[in-house]
């Protein structure tokens, strides 16, 4: 086995893009990606998009793009993983570079989801729950981490207070990023402790409220892969490794968990990529967790094993998760703030910790002296799970 | 509660709702057909306010719940808006409609206070 740098990086701002197709915002993150490595070709393009065959009645989206960014002949794959698909879609790259088959890879993530209305995109996302036992019912992701928060509450003694200031902390940073879909301040007044917050911050799927829930995006983010030992011959970037990955999956059905609060994926897959990577949590410098919902920041924070269970909440109370803090999670303002085109998220935080590991974002944002990112990427109600463990390579 | 078929392990005792080709727990392939039996427990819900598109209320409460003979399942809670529902409490449950299509009944478990 190889290893692999990540040795270009794109990004468009994500929110509402009604001008631009689904195939624009992937080319239009992927010429990014080419032209932040300085390449002009690649062997092989990995796309991670859920939603193209349902939304937008489109398939094939990956001969679709190579064809639109003039990639011919370069083999195509499309990966469908749910809202994992981008984290899956980067493995996918990796593993055909380290195995030594293909020396440039392209992988590009993206999702339109703003051009139905919120019911539709809800159903949209729900089609991931079982089809006979779950879907029937009405249920939705935001139900499912309803469900989650209420016992994750009861056992761990999270509270509201807690998850209101990680909407806070991740609004905070998403206003100072550019490519973020929100960029609003809020203030505990606004949403948990005044009495205008009982009609700005509703409840959504009870305990959570419209504050606790990431928006509905459009976006797109793309990573150029290659060797290490050709990193120099390729590009002037600071190479990025991939240390480590891990990826494992849990029953279909939030019912058939023994203990639903444990996020089994989430540790197996964390395990994994930390061995591989021989790296410790507490060795992470930087963290793009999947905060779909609040409580995941949280109870990601403590399956992953930065914090013991139960002590997350508390860690976000102390301020040890915002920049300068121990360990600063989601300074990009995670999926909160960002937003989640569900097919480029599991891409955009690995985007997102390329640049703080190449030391590149203005001072407000960039951890540092940066050397170790990891990031979750969440799919299903965690029934499959995407980590990555990055380092910082030499130049 | 004939509707609704569980698998248990014939190696394991392991429960299974919906089915599954091996047991998760022992991968054994045969099982004895069974129907959740007795009163509903719930184990966590939710009140859900942004419906999926096909459905016109203007909330649902969904739960999970584990029946008295081991068969976990989810499905809706019949209760108005500020009802007192909680974690624990003891459900009946009914074979109902609880979703249309084109108009269509869809049928599936709804758990009555
Ligand atoms: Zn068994």
């Amino acid at each position: 086995m190889r290893d692999v740098a990540i040795i270009g990086a794109g990004m468009i701002p994500f929110g509402r893009r009604d001008q631009d197709t689904l195939v624009d915002m992937l080319a239009y993150a992927s010429l990014k990606a080419l032209d932040d490595a300085g390449v002009s070709a690649v062997d092989a393009v990995y796309v991670a998009n859920m939603g193209g065959g349902i939304l937008q009645r489109q398939t094939a989206i990956a001969s679709a793009l190579v064809d639109r960014v003039g990639l011919l002949p370069a083999a195509a794959d499309l990966v469908e993983n749910g809202p994992a698909s981008g984290g899956s879609a980067v493995k996918n790259g990796v593993l055909a570079v380290a195995s030594g088959y293909y020396d440039l890879v392209l992988v590009a993530g993206g999702e339109k989801m703003r051009e139905v209305t919120g019911w539709k995109a809800t159903d949209f996302v729900a089609t991931l729950t079982h089809p006979e036992t779950e879907y029937p019912y009405g249920i939705t992701l935001p139900g499912m981490a309803g469900m989650f928060t209420r016992l994750y509450m009861e056992k761990y003694g999270v509270t509201r207070e807690m998850l209101v200031e990680i909407a806070i902390k991740n609004q905070q940073m998403g206003a100072l990023n550019p490519y973020a879909h929100v960029e609003m301040l809020i203030t505990k007044e606004g949403i948990l402790d005044s009495p205008h917050s009982v009609v700005n911050n509703p409840p959504m799927a009870d305990p959570l409220h419209l504050y606790d829930a990431c928006p509905v995006s459009d976006g797109a983010a793309a990573v150029i892969l290659c060797p290490l030992d050709r990193v120099k011959e390729l590009t002037h970037n600071v190479p990025v490794i991939v240390a480590g990955f891990g990826q494992a999956t849990d029953t279909h059905t939030l019912a058939e968990r023994d203990d639903p609060t444990d996020l089994k994926a989430v540790t197996l897959a964390a395990q994994q990529a930390f061995e591989r990577a021989q790296t410790k949590p507490a060795e992470i410098n930087v963290a793009e967790l999947h905060d779909a919902f609040t409580i995941l920041e949280i109870a990601e924070s403590e399956h992953v094993g930065f914090f013991k269970k139960g002590e997350g909440g508390k860690a976000v109370l102390a301020g040890k998760t915002k920049l300068g803090g121990q360990l600063p999670i989601n300074v990009s303002g995670g999926l909160k703030a960002r937003g989640h085109p569900v097919g480029a998220t599991g891409v955009a935080q690995v985007v997102e910790l390329t640049w703080q590991l190449r030391h590149e974002l203005p001072k407000e944002r960039q951890v540092k002296n940066a050397r170790a990112g990891f990031s979750i990427n969440f799919g299903g109600f965690g029934n499959n799970v995407v980590a990555f463990v990055l380092k910082r390579g030499e130049k | 509660m004939k509707e609704i078929t569980a698998y248990k392990c014939k190696k394991c005792g392991r429960i299974h709702y919906p089915k599954h080709e091996r047991c998760l727990n022992c991968q054994h392939r045969e099982f004895e057909l069974v129907h959740p039996e007795g009163k509903a427990k719930l184990l966590t819900y939710t009140q859900i306010f942004n419906l999926p598109w096909g459905f016109d209320e203007r909330f649902l409460y969904i739960g999970v719940v584990e029946f008295e003979n081991g068969v976990k399942a989810m499905g809706q809670i019949a209760a108005p808006d500020g009802a007192d529902v909680h974690t624990g409490m003891l459900l009946a449950a009914e074979w109902r409609p609880v979703r249309y299509v084109s108009g269509e009944p869809v049928y599936g478990l709804k758990f009555v206070l």
